[in-house]
């Protein structure tokens, strides 16, 4: 099983990665696209931060400037860590599920 | 902050931040910033998130900062215990180490320390109720006026 670097880093770097797992995008287009797909506004400065954490653990780069903005895309590491990160939520919602199932509630 | 434009407002978040960060980030938060306010959300809102992320920049150490941090949180750490400077150095620890050992046999060279009331007091847990008033001060002993205390 590999390891789910994800885990410790945050809802909000998950979030940033599944955005990011369809192209590039850059700070208000992730904003905008998480909040289509998890109904959840990111505030600017928790977009930064949590940006500047994927930078460090190699999962995100940021390309090169357009105008003023800054694409960012996920890279292989980010990649395979968002999909460790998926397999695990999967295995934990399975479980989950079956319980609720085997306890009638 | 009533009174204050918006732009001003997420301005003076965005100066919070550290000047590294401001290099890299500053004008595309600032145009983000616009964005989302154009959109309706509350600049009162905006400001505060970045306030708040520019607070947890600041107090998370930087990869290159982590010795001079772990450093300076040893230093502090010393100086909440009432650690003296000089209890640092190499020699304090080695003579108050020795005092446990002493050899009662050669009373001439500590004549003060003979007799029962000659243990060391340099134990970590005598430190804690003999600390003075101020955290530096190391606690006034009786037997330090013959000008042997290192030793007792």
């Amino acid at each position: 099983m590999p390891e789910d670097v994800l885990r410790r880093a945050g809802d909000a770097s998950v979030l940033i990665l599944t955005s990011l797992a369809d192209g590039p995008k850059h700070g208000y287009a992730l904003i905008q696209d998480i909040k289509e797909f998890a109904g959840l506004q990111l505030g600017p400065g928790t977009l930064y931060g949590a940006l500047d954490r994927l930078e460090r653990l190699g999962l995100a780069e940021a390309l090169p400037t357009d105008e003023r903005r800054h694409p960012y895309q996920i890279t292989a590491a980010g990649a395979a860590a968002l999909r460790a990160h998926l397999d695990s939520l999967e295995r934990v919602s399975a479980v989950g599920r079956l319980r609720l199932r085997l306890g009638g509630i | 902050m009533p009174g204050l434009a918006p732009a001003r407002v997420v301005s003076l978040a965005l100066r919070c931040y550290p000047r590294r960060w401001r290099r890299r980030h500053g004008a595309e938060a600032a145009e983000l910033a616009a964005l989302l306010i154009a959109d309706g959300v509350p600049a009162r809102s905006v400001a505060c998130s970045y306030l708040c992320a520019a607070a947890r920049e600041r107090v998370t150490p930087q990869p290159g900062h982590r010795l001079a941090a772990a450093a300076a949180a040893l230093l502090i750490a010393a100086g909440s215990l009432g650690v003296p400077l000089g209890l640092l150095s190499a020699s304090a620890p080695a003579s108050a180490a020795s005092a446990t050992h002493a050899h009662p046999t050669s009373p001439g060279a500590r004549p003060q320390c003979a007799g029962p009331r000659a243990r060391p007091v340099l134990a970590w847990p005598a430190l804690a109720h003999q600390r003075t008033a101020s955290p530096w001060a190391w606690p006034a002993h009786p037997y330090r006026a013959d000008g042997h205390g290192e030793h007792c």
